[in-house]
């Protein structure tokens, strides 16, 4: 839970930082006066700096992935038959639990499988 | 007891039917929805944001939010390790569900992101 929460913090900042550089890239556009068609992948002679910006966000998105995967928290598992659904300990209201009903007429998988035999 | 044993054996298949009706632990199954959720909505706003500094518009966009969606489908379903019957009762909460309850968010960071890059 605490690395995932760094991991997403950091691609966070990352993609802030991708953003940071997409708003100079965009103040030096209007410089030049040209027009964007999208962040700088087409301007590689220019700076190198500017193909790094789709890294970036790629490798943000990456991150954000692995941190939305992580930290919410794990899945559990919602067999009842399964090792940690284990029933360790009855309730304690027992006065008010019967068990003398109708229940007992049903056969259960127990019951069948010996029938079957 | 042969009448008894043989209703016994028809009801075997319905009561099989029965015993088969989704008896899980509804608590665990809540917990894994909800953690479903989370991501699905965190994914969202992260998908805004970088829609928004990458420029799309109208169509691009919305194909890039179902590209995201897709992804943490993928994701979810690599977390539960690929056995989804020990997590979920059926494949369409790992799949669908929550599917365009991002759409909103992603459309608000979607502008957001984007006026704040490229307008302001």
């Amino acid at each position: 839970m605490g690395t995932g929460f760094v991991i997403g913090v950091l691609g966070v900042l990352i993609l802030s930082h991708a953003a940071y550089s997409t708003i100079q890239y965009r103040a030096l556009l209007k410089i030049t006066e040209e027009e964007f068609s999208g962040p700088p992948i087409n301007v590689i002679y220019l700076f190198p700096m500017e193909f790094f910006v789709v890294l970036e966000l790629i490798f943000g998105l990456i991150l954000c992935v692995w941190a939305a995967l992580t930290v919410p928290g794990k899945f559990l598992s919602i067999l009842p038959d399964s090792d940690e659904n284990r029933v360790v300990a009855l309730s304690d209201n027992m006065d008010f639990m019967m068990f003398n009903h109708r229940g007992r007429a049903f056969p259960s998988e127990i019951n069948m499988k010996l029938k079957s035999l | 007891m042969a009448g008894h044993d043989d209703s016994g054996a028809s009801e075997k298949k319905s009561s099989e039917a029965i015993n088969d009706l989704p008896t899980f632990n509804a608590e665990n199954m809540q917990n894994n929805m909800r953690v479903i959720y989370y991501s699905r909505t965190f994914m969202s706003i992260i998908g805004g944001f970088i829609a928004g500094i990458w420029g799309f518009t109208s169509l691009m966009g919305f194909i890039f939010y179902f590209l995201i969606m897709a992804i943490t489908s993928v994701g979810l379903t690599a977390k539960a390790g690929f056995t989804i019957h020990s997590y979920f009762d059926s494949w369409n909460r790992i799949i669908l569900d929550g599917f365009l309850g991002g759409l909103m968010s992603f459309v608000l960071f979607w502008t957001f992101s984007y006026d704040i890059v490229h307008i302001f």
